[in-house]
């Protein structure tokens, strides 16, 4: 009988250990930007230009039940098909003295899994920072792969760019940035 | 060790393994260690500078509070170098000068679209009516107004040429036929009006245009209509959305 007594208590002990336990903190993990693509979206009266980077990189670390993530990208890698108006992006956009377009959010390590993820987003751009709070991403988790789209909805003033003209017509403030990003847990 | 620039000083702030305070260090003072300076109450957004060893870390410092606080990755954590994510003020000053010295090429372009234009148009009356060489008017028009088009037509291409290269790559796009169309219409701006000038002096010798002046017209029309190719080569596709 006496024997029997430490298991019973241990067993006694095993909901409340349980209980404890679920509300610790999910333990440490990064993630991994393994596939993006990241597309803006420039209009004009007379054009329509959509520009893409697959160069992306990001990075994730989850502590104390807090996801913090980094996505940066470097100016120079977007491609509009047209190498005179790539060029000119750059220059317009400040791309030789702030070369990296840096997105950093933070999420609740409890929401990762959702089929949409609310982030407020910290942008830096063309030597300015902006802010764009509750922006939606849908997400679609295929065995490890966390697939992720959403779209930022950058303007040129957020980052005072002086719109581009042609034919002394400027470009339209709103440059939507959509991002298609695959990550994964390490 | 971190770096904070505060009011034009700099100061060094180095974190001891066994961190019981923090030593600050003047680099004017030539390294002379302070005991235990008192913490400016700085806000958030002081302008301190992590080094490159921190930075590649996974912490951050802050400074107004003695403890960090984010644990969010950084730059270096994403593999980019220094060289990935350093500015470069002169290489954006060459951008934009490429891209001024480019605007103003395509506004002289787009105007000489102008003389072009009327040469052309002007080119009906140039031939001798009937055999009457005398009345040069109406040739006369067309010379000044091949000789505008010529001379607005180097204005506008030394823009281009004299536009600071920022990128060997090969062009892409539409620029890229707008430069293969250079070896059409610049050997025709210069073919022309050597061309036209020859036309010129056989009619007013009385003569027929012969020889290889007799391809003036032909040239002249090659040459602008590759000059307005080149044109939309830069501006297509076009799609009017108002």
């Amino acid at each position: 009988m006496k024997s029997l007594l430490p298991i019973a208590i241990l067993l006694l002990m095993l909901p409340l250990y349980t209980a404890l336990n679920a509300q610790a903190p999910s333990p440490d993990q990064t993630w991994k930007l393994d596939q993006s693509t990241l597309t803006y979206h420039m209009s004009h009266p007379m054009h329509e230009v959509d520009g893409t980077s697959h160069a992306a990189l990001g990075k994730g670390v989850c502590h104390a039940g807090l996801c913090n993530f980094l996505v940066a990208a470097t100016v120079k890698s977007f491609d509009s098909g047209d190498s005179n108006r790539d060029l000119h992006m750059i220059q317009t956009t400040r791309g030789a003295q702030f070369p990296i377009v840096q997105v950093k959010f933070s999420l609740a390590q409890s929401s990762l899994n959702s089929p949409t993820l609310d982030c407020d987003l910290e942008v830096q751009f063309a030597g300015n920072t902006a802010h764009y709070s509750h922006v939606i991403f849908q997400q679609t988790i295929q065995g490890t792969a966390h697939h992720i789209t959403g779209v930022v909805p950058s303007t040129l003033t957020d980052f005072k760019i002086d719109p581009p003209t042609f034919l002394t017509i400027p470009i339209k403030n709103a440059i939507p940035v959509r991002a298609d990003m695959v990550w994964h847990a390490e | 060790m971190l770096v904070a620039q505060t009011s034009g000083q700099t100061l060094v702030v180095q974190l001891a393994s066994q961190q019981q305070g923090i030593e600050l260090v003047s680099k004017q003072s030539n390294l002379q260690i302070l005991p235990h300076a008192p913490l400016p109450a700085a806000p958030a957004e002081s302008a301190i500078q992590s080094d490159a060893t921190l930075s590649g870390s996974s912490s951050s410092f802050n400074y107004a509070q003695n403890q960090p606080t984010s644990t969010g990755p950084s730059l270096g954590d994403l593999g980019l170098t220094s060289a990935d994510t350093e500015g470069d003020a002169k290489r954006q000053a060459l951008f934009d000068r490429r891209s001024h010295m480019l605007k103003i090429h395509q506004r002289l372009g787009l105007i000489t679209v102008i003389p072009v234009a009327a040469a052309c148009i002007s080119s009906a009356g140039a031939p001798p009516e009937k055999g009457n060489y005398s009345d040069t008017t109406s040739r006369d028009i067309h010379v000044a107004l091949g000789a505008t088009a010529l001379a607005m037509y180097a204005w506008t291409a030394s823009y281009a040429i004299r536009a600071p290269r920022v990128s060997n790559g090969p062009a892409r796009g539409g620029v890229k036929w707008h430069k293969y169309l250079i070896y059409i219409h610049a050997p025709g701006m210069v073919l022309t009006p050597i061309l036209g000038a020859m036309a010129y002096n056989q009619i007013n010798s009385g003569q027929k245009v012969h020889g290889i002046a007799s391809a003036h017209a032909g040239v002249a029309v090659a040459t602008a209509a590759s000059y307005g190719a080149a044109i939309l080569a830069v501006s297509w596709p076009i799609h009017l959305k108002f």
